[in-house]
């Protein structure tokens, strides 16, 4: 059974390279910048090989720690990174868990992110070897060990996450937790810009440090540590610990194999009967655009203009009623909700020790928050792909479709980007610098928004369809993915950088460049996202007939 | 340019999806008021021909004039002509059934009275009733098929484009569907569908096309393309019985 399913995998893996030869590209290149990046590795472990033992010991905890969460969040983060086999695929074969899961796991360690960190553990280990033959052995096993809790964590949360998302119930309730969770990191980040990280890092980190080496996760260095200090109980029992660790989440990941192969996709929405939502928003959307008329005679109103203009009027409130739809009910569209913070989050925690004025960092997350929504609409057409050809059968609407979309991304992201704009002001004590803020902010959300319209009808690749796995990659679907995210995060980034540089001035000089940035931001926002939803528009219509088939 | 009284014309289709060529040159036209069948087997080219008739599917080379306007040059007057129903092609699926209705004749750019009207109709018409107020993801494949219907006619289209419109729809809304199609034949309206049932065709339909290999291997009138037989045993004959007849020994229950 392991062979039959490692030749599988194998061969979907020959298969998609042979359909689309660049993918080989894409996968040389990461190999080739993974081994680039093992010689540094292997020095960092040299020079760590002559350091103290627990100096050794902080760096590796430290080290392990940030790959663990890594291991744990980035599948959930990045979609489309996850191209492990879908167990839910054998549903239909008939074969329980306990026959497919020694091959599931074995496949699970034998992809390229796996091997790297096979290599770098291994190297990690190396650096005990000066303390004897025994204490290199204990460090061995313990990188071993982490390395199968990293692999096997990254299964266990893409699954678990997934299945919570499907029934009403949970989804709320993540949502509600992940809400309290980013309020909670908001006194977090008050604490350190009020201590000073350095401060923390100065008086706190040790004993952090300490007691992650008492978790399974920092156990196994801890081991390694022990062993070299001579202290054999404490070796037994860490390693024990991490053992431990690993048959729990080999568990865990076996329970919800197990749950899938019975559980087969559900696609149900909930049966919550309703009225017709779509003629309701219709009408009032209609209404208030007569009442407009009325009152700006000058102005045309919808009703007055001919009928090509009619039918995109009323096409742009039709898809834009649909995607508010489906942004509060598709799982998918709710895990991209939800993981819009993470990114500023993790900026905030990585970037602020490393740079010196603690305010331009603070109030970059919030411009942060509003690129990451832009950027993460670039694959739209893809994840909207079961609504596609009732599109584009309706006529030559691309940019009415693209209109719909972009605001609908708006009803929630304009008060999510505000929010986040006055809380990090608050935190920054420099109300003084809201307008460059806030224009920074909306010229970041319209130009990325804008840029994600054109490359999600230029680049769009296969995305999870509705009621599948949020985080799944599709089968062939991860170069051209890595890709789109790649060109479009690029285009964003030059597109988007010259809309901050007012906010920079204002923090530099002189707070009066915050109001030209705000006239500036509001406005290059706008009119990328006026652009760019125009050109996406006019590009759907040239390319309607290859998207159906690129997406679905 | 098509003989007068075309409502579609297809000429010298052609796809191909890397070394396999689906449609091979398929030219084809279906008289105004006609309901016109299109037979072949697995894999033959009717979904992708269907798909380019309808603006799903960019063609390699050829063109489809819908009442003598090209589809893939004037797409904003062509498609308003038409109603379609694709095959193998998931639906959105967050919308309930009346919703889905109304939205796609907003995308239609018609009046929300109008709408309402006719959903109502279409609803009752299709007994769907019951689950206007339900979410399409909670739908059987033949309620899908006949929400989807629902769509394609939503608008009045002049053609009626259907790929496998009656696949998975049980007796008693088959017969509704076939109703609703003659009527909207004998009002001057056109029709053309695939279908793998002979019977179905042989009953419903008054032109037929045999398709294979991505050709047209025979079309016209019913009676010019069976040929005195029935339109099974000539499309097995077109296309060729099943190469080798073996039989499966090891299934028989002993």
């Amino acid at each position: 059974m392991v062979a039959t399913i490692l030749t599988l995998r194998l061969t979907t893996m020959v298969h998609q390279l042979r359909r689309e030869w660049w993918r080989a590209l894409v996968l040389i290149a990461g190999a080739i910048w993974i081994i680039a990046l093992l010689p540094s590795v292997a020095f960092a472990s040299k020079e760590l090989a002559f350091r103290a033992v627990d100096v050794r010991m902080d760096a590796y905890t430290a080290i392990v720690t940030v790959f663990m969460v890594g291991w744990a969040v980035v599948p959930i983060l990045v979609a489309g990174l996850d191209d492990s086999l879908d167990p839910s695929r054998f549903a239909s074969l008939g074969i329980g868990a306990r026959r497919i899961m020694p091959g599931l796991t074995v496949s699970a360690f034998l992809t390229i992110p796996a091997i790297f960190f096979l290599m770098t553990l291994f190297a990690f280990s190396t650096s005990w070897i000066l303390e004897g033959g025994d204490v290199f052995a204990v460090a061995l096993a313990g990188g071993m060990l982490s390395l199968a809790a990293m692999i096997l964590s990254a299964r266990v949360s893409v699954m678990w996450i997934a299945r919570l998302l499907q029934s009403r119930r949970s989804r709320e309730i993540a949502f509600i937790a992940t809400l309290i969770g980013i309020f909670l990191l908001a006194p977090l980040a008050s604490i350190v810009v009020a201590d000073g990280l350095e401060t923390i890092l100065e008086y706190d980190a040790t004993p952090i440090l300490d007691s992650i080496r008492l978790t399974p996760i920092g156990a196994p260095i801890g081991a390694a540590g022990a062993a070299a200090l001579g202290h054999w109980s404490a070796v037994w029992w860490r390693l024990a610990l991490s053992a431990g660790w690993v048959v729990l989440l080999w568990l865990a990941w076996r329970v919800n194999v197990e749950y899938v192969l019975v559980h087969p996709v559900s696609r149900g929405g909930g049966t919550k009967a309703r009225e017709d939502s779509m003629l309701a928003t219709a009408r009032r959307v209609e209404r208030r655009a007569a009442r407009r008329a009325q009152r700006w005679p000058r102005r045309e109103g919808p009703a007055m203009v001919g009928p090509q203009a009619m039918q995109a009027f009323r096409a742009v409130t039709a898809v834009r009623a649909r995607a508010v739809r489906y942004w509060f009910s598709d799982p998918r569209y709710l895990a991209a909700i939800l993981s819009v913070a993470v990114f500023p989050v993790l900026f905030f925690f990585l970037v602020y020790p490393a740079f010196g004025s603690p305010v331009a960092v603070i109030l970059a997350v919030p411009v942060m928050l509003a690129g990451t929504i832009g950027w993460g609409r670039h694959n739209d057409i893809a994840y909207d792909s079961t609504a596609l050809w009732i599109d584009v059968v309706a006529g030559k609407l691309g940019r009415a479709v693209m209109w719909g979309k972009a605001t609908a991304t708006m009803v929630w992201a304009v008060p999510i980007v505000i929010a986040g704009a006055v809380a990090a002001i608050a935190v920054s004590g420099r109300p003084g610098l809201t307008p460059g803020v806030i224009g920074a902010c909306f010229g970041v959300l319209g130009t990325s928004l804008g840029v994600s319209a054109v490359t999600s009808v230029v680049l769009p690749y296969r995305a999870p369809a509705p009621g599948e796995n949020p985080f799944s990659a599709q089968v062939g679907s991860v170069g051209a993915g890595l890709l789109a995210q790649l060109i479009s995060s690029m285009a964003a980034w030059i597109v988007a950088a010259p809309v901050v540089l007012p906010l920079v001035a204002a923090l530099l000089w002189n707070p009066a460049w915050g109001w030209v940035g705000l006239v500036t931001g509001t406005g290059t926002g706008f009119a990328a996202l006026v652009l760019g939803v125009r050109w996406a528009g006019s590009l759907y219509d040239r390319k309607s007939g290859r998207l159906v088939a690129a997406v679905s | 340019m098509p003989p007068n009284g075309t409502a579609l014309a297809l000429r010298g289709l052609y796809k191909h999806f890397g070394s396999t060529i689906a449609v091979d040159g398929i030219d084809l036209d279906v008289p105004t008021g006609s309901l016109y069948g299109m037979v072949g087997p697995n894999g033959a080219g009717k979904t992708t021909t269907l798909s380019m008739a309808t603006g799903l599917l960019t063609p390699d080379a050829g063109s489809v004039l819908v009442h003598s306007i090209d589809l893939w040059a004037e797409p904003e007057k062509a498609k308003p002509l038409l109603g379609v129903l694709p095959d193998g092609l998931r639906t959105f699926d967050r919308l309930t059934g009346a919703e889905l209705i109304s939205y796609t004749g907003l995308l239609r750019g018609m009046d929300p009275a109008t709408i309402e009207s006719r959903r109502d109709d279409l609803l009752a018409a299709l007994d769907l009733e019951v689950y206007s107020r339900v979410l399409v993801t909670d739908f059987s494949a033949g309620m899908m098929k006949k929400v989807s219907l629902a769509c394609a006619l939503v608008h009045a289209p002049r053609v009626l484009v259907l790929d496998e419109p009656f696949e998975a729809v049980d007796p008693v809304s088959a017969g509704a569907i076939r109703r609703i199609l003659s009527a909207f034949v004998d009002s001057g309206g056109t029709v053309i569908m695939s279908s793998h049932v002979m019977a179905l065709v042989e009953r419903v339909c008054d032109h037929v096309a045999i398709v294979g290999n991505g050709r047209i291997l025979a079309h016209g009138s019913l009676d010019e393309v069976r040929g005195g037989t029935d339109l099974e045993e000539r499309f097995v004959s077109l296309v060729g019985d099943a190469g080798e007849r073996r039989d499966l020994t090891w299934l028989r229950q002993s």
